[in-house]
């Protein structure tokens, strides 16, 4: 049997699910409440605009003490996000703090939606086309978001 | 139903004070008014389609309300005003032909009026006013081309020469219109008047029931020690009550969302919901003292009052919408000077220029925002809740509590302990480093004081457990499953 679920997991829950983040969704699965099926929504003005980015979402044993593990599902075309989803972004690594929360980092992630940085690439082949022809970079995850990232 | 109809029938039905009423928008008085303007309009061979078409060639009537704009009748700035100053009547001015009495417009030719569309319409006011008038009249500026309008004398002159030489303006008073306005603006005066006493009045209340609240709840007074066991319940009680309270505001909503002052409709549905759950919770009954229960009772009230005097200006403040919707389409003269002193007095009440959007809540909005404000610092703050001393790490209460020092922030001191394990060395809130140095002389003992008088059982629960932990993190796991306690 697994150890109980603690207090701040419960709240964190509740909390996203009685005041959901506009644009952001994240339902624990029933028979696993540490796992998440989390849904972003490209921020409006950016290349990933009315697209709608599928991720899953676990929160390890030591949560908070360390952050939680996320990865994007849906493909992405993202200079600091690789092909198998997986996402730079600091507080999800040095810059965690426990007092940091789910919602705030699908808030962070949802912004670095907004504001790619190549200079920190995860993807080195995203980023490269990203810093030699940024119009070419944005139009292709605009077709991207257009192929995977559509509702259904 | 139609709004006339419904309008009455809430003033007639709600039981507001008599001397509320008496600063209710007089509605079916106001539309016979309206009526009178229209027929009026009709007796000068005015009726809607004319004036619409006549529009370019006629000023609009200036609606100068008394009570609004007192001083403007007086004012330098407008000196064809000044011959006019006890009894005001709005004029509509045609410009005619003096000679056949047509408006001018009918009788130019199509190239005459081209030349003069590209003349500035106010510019063609105000010569044509100079030239009847025979005085000399400085340009008043209602438009926004200030600079324009204090063009060269020659610019004015030239655009005298386009008028046809017999050009007169006609002056039309419209009584009925004065008729109108009179009445409805002391109305609003009335109601911003109302609505600073009442608030005025409730403000008082909820300071009165602060105290009555704060009588109740004090968990330790000084000799009331014999008490405490009672008083402690009732603070609980009360807690919960405020907690629901705060989860689904009555008046105002806080979530991120839509955050703002909630409609009439909106807070009474939501006053009903919270008295149900009262109820359903039976909070009220369960309360020891007579003292705390008149205190709750009283909460309820207040409640209810904030409701009523909401309810009286959201409805007289759609009245006042309505009626000015009415005006315009029956009289096809608009309110517009007479909206914008309004506005500029009453933002509250009249949303900006160019919103389509209609505020119906008037000056509800502001009792609701207002007495929302009041109630949540001068009685719910009085009764703390379990969520505002919560540590940031585990969400559980912050007990030990430990202050790092480097911010405001409360931590339980397991999740500190836990940090330092881990070798977490950063505050988790502010990421100073912090966190190792950190000892026994870290525990915050005020808060502490704080929590156990107000918290006594949360206190107790989260102390057994810290000691589980410790025992936990001394001995191992082992050592305190329930198969090994057998010592
Ligand atoms: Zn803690
Ligand atoms: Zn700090």
């Amino acid at each position: 049997m697994s150890a109980p679920l603690p207090k701040r997991i419960i709240k964190e829950t509740e909390r996203l699910q009685n005041e959901p983040v506009p644009g952001i969704s994240a339902q624990p699965h029933d028979d696993n409440a540490r796992y998440f099926d989390v849904m972003v929504e490209g921020p409006g003005g950016s290349c990933y605009e009315g697209g709608v980015f599928n991720l899953e979402l676990f929160l390890p044993d030591d949560y908070p003490m360390c952050p939680p593990r996320i990865r994007f599902l849906t493909r992405i075309y993202h200079p600091n996000i690789d092909r198998l989803g997986r996402i730079c972004l600091d507080v999800l690594k040095n810059n965690w703090s426990p007092a940091l929360q789910i919602r705030t980092i699908l808030l962070s992630i949802q912004a670095l939606l907004g504001a790619p940085n190549p200079e920190d690439p995860l993807n080195e082949a995203v980023a490269k086309q990203w810093k030699e022809n940024q119009s070419e970079a944005i139009e292709t995850a605009r077709e991207w978001t257009k192929l995977y990232a559509q509702k259904n | 139903m139609k709004f006339g109809h419904e309008y009455e029938q809430v003033l007639a039905s709600e039981g507001f004070p008599e001397q509320w009423l008496n600063s209710a928008i007089d509605y079916k008085y106001l539309k016979k008014c309206i009526k009178k303007v229209h027929r009026q309009l009709l007796a000068l061979g005015l009726d809607g389609e004319t004036l619409s078409h006549l529009s370019g060639w006629v000023e609009q009537p200036d609606f100068k309300v008394k009570p609004l704009q007192h001083h403007d009748y007086y004012s330098a700035a407008q000196p064809d005003l000044n011959t006019i100053s006890e009894e005001f009547t709005p004029q509509l001015r045609i410009l005619v032909d003096a000679q056949t009495g047509q408006p001018l417009d009918a009788t130019l030719t199509p190239e005459t009026k081209a030349t003069l569309q590209g003349l500035a319409q106010h510019e063609m006011i105000l010569a044509g006013r100079k030239e009847h008038l025979g005085t000399r009249i400085e340009p008043v500026d209602e438009s926004e081309s200030g600079s324009d309008s204090h063009g060269t004398p020659k610019d004015r002159v030239s655009s005298i020469t386009e008028l046809p030489a017999d050009a007169r303006w006609v002056q039309v008073p419209l009584a009925s219109a004065q008729r109108f306005f009179d009445l409805l603006a002391p109305k609003l005066e009335d109601l911003e008047a109302l609505r600073a006493a009442e608030t005025r009045k409730l403000e008082e209340e909820i300071l009165d029931l602060g105290d009555a609240v704060e009588n109740v709840v004090e968990p330790v007074r000084e000799g009331f020690e014999a008490k405490r066991e009672i008083s402690y319940r009732d603070l609980y009680f009360w807690r919960e009550m405020f907690r629901l309270y705060l989860e689904s505001p009555i008046f105002y909503s806080e979530s991120e969302q839509n955050r703002g002052p909630l409609t009439f409709a909106k807070a009474k549905e939501r006053l009903e919901a919270y008295d149900k759950q009262l109820r359903e919770t039976g909070l009220l009954s369960k309360m020891k003292t007579p003292a705390a229960r008149q205190a709750a009772k009283q909460f309820l009230d207040l409640n209810v009052d904030i409701l009523k005097i909401m309810h009286f200006q959201e409805v007289n403040a759609r009245a006042m919408v309505k009626i000015l919707k009415k005006f315009d389409k029956q009289t096809h003269l608009e309110g517009r000077l007479f909206l914008k002193s309004l506005r500029d007095k009453y933002p509250e009440l009249v949303p900006p220029e160019g919103s389509k959007k209609i505020v119906p809540s008037g000056f509800a909005n502001s009792i609701a925002r207002d007495l929302h404000a009041e109630i949540a610092s001068k009685i719910l703050a009085i009764v703390p809740q379990l969520d505002d001393w919560n540590c940031p790490v585990c969400y559980a209460m912050a007990w030990r509590p430990v202050s790092l020092g480097c911010c405001r922030s409360v931590f339980c001191i397991r999740c500190i302990i836990k940090l330092q394990d881990e070798g977490m060395k950063r505050c988790p809130c502010c990421n100073k480093e912090t966190v190792m140095s950190a000892d026994g002389r870290n525990i915050d003992f005020e808060t502490m004081d704080f929590l156990e008088k107000y918290f006594p059982l949360e206190v107790k629960r989260r102390q057994k457990e810290n000691e589980k932990a410790q025992l936990v993190r001394d001995y191992g796991e082992e050592f305190v499953k329930p198969s090994c306690t057998v010592m």
